[in-house]
């Protein structure tokens, strides 16, 4: 059912399994008959997983490195948009930009497109062939460093290499 | 009142603080793009902030998990859809407020 040719995939189908076994949990509070419903759909869930996140693709410890990042980046984004809100002038100059994404297509540059959008000052627009349009609410700031390490990060998690960018952010 | 009811009302009152200026944003700011940097990013931390102060007072780990659970839910369907929102300005040709 869940093979890749020439791959182990024990290790991805146990922690699959033990984040589905979580959520399960979670959501029952662990009464013991739904677990009749429970353990095919941990089954569904690790075999559909497979099919939409395919195995090596996503660095667990890379991923945990990221949470306490996003948690304090995305408070000082929420203290940072506070301010300008409730001060008399609301200072802020807005611009939009183009940034050329260098993490591949799919789910890294989805990640990283909602991820900036809770980080200070960045609200992801439109992602269309590897362009990124940014609406960046002070353009004073630097938001270019910020976007480079979420975008470093995001490739570590995604074991990915960054594409060599021909120039024009 | 314990240390645990303490902590548990100043974590729901900064909440509370950063949904009031999530929404203030909403009807202070200029333009859709800039309301929409005051609404995703305020009410995600004041969303974060009111989940702690009610985990806190959970009475099993559970409980906690759920609420650690809505917030991520939250914060997925509210990055994506402020994407959304700003995409389909920027194709209807709404331009940016500048300064």
């Amino acid at each position: 059912m869940i093979s890749v040719k020439g791959k182990n995939n024990w290790p991805l189908i146990i922690s699959r399994g033990g984040l589905f076994f979580v959520l399960w949990w979670i959501l029952t509070d662990g009464v013991a008959s739904s677990w009749w419903i429970g353990g095919p759909a941990i089954l569904l869930a690790v075999a559909t997983s497979t099919i939409l996140l395919p195995p090596g693709s996503f660095v667990w410890y890379e991923f945990l490195k990221f949470v306490p990042f996003f948690l304090l980046r995305s408070l000082l984004g929420g203290i940072d948009v506070a301010w300008r809100v409730f001060h008399p002038a609301m200072p802020m100059s807005p611009v939009l930009i183009e940034y050329t994404h260098r993490l591949p297509t799919g789910m890294p540059q989805v990640f990283m497109a909602n991820s900036i959008s809770l980080l200070p000052g960045t609200l992801s627009t439109e992602l269309d062939q590897d362009v990124l349009k940014i609406h960046v609410l002070d353009s004073q700031g630097n938001f270019l460093a910020e976007l480079e390490e979420v975008e470093q990060r995001v490739a570590r998690m995604f074991d990915a290499s960054l594409k060599v960018s021909e120039g024009g952010r | 009142m314990t240390l645990i009811d303490y902590l548990s009302a100043a974590l729901l009152i900064a909440g509370a603080f950063f949904f009031l200026a999530g929404t203030v944003g909403l009807l202070r700011f200029p333009d859709v793009y800039t309301r929409l940097h005051a609404l995703t990013k305020a009410d995600n931390v004041g969303l974060g902030l009111m989940v702690m102060g009610l985990a806190v007072q959970a009475k099993s780990w559970s409980a906690v998990g759920k609420l650690v659970l809505i917030w991520i839910l939250v914060l997925l369907a509210g990055a994506s859809i402020a994407h959304l929102v700003s995409r389909g300005a920027l194709q209807r040709g709404i331009d940016l407020w500048r300064r």
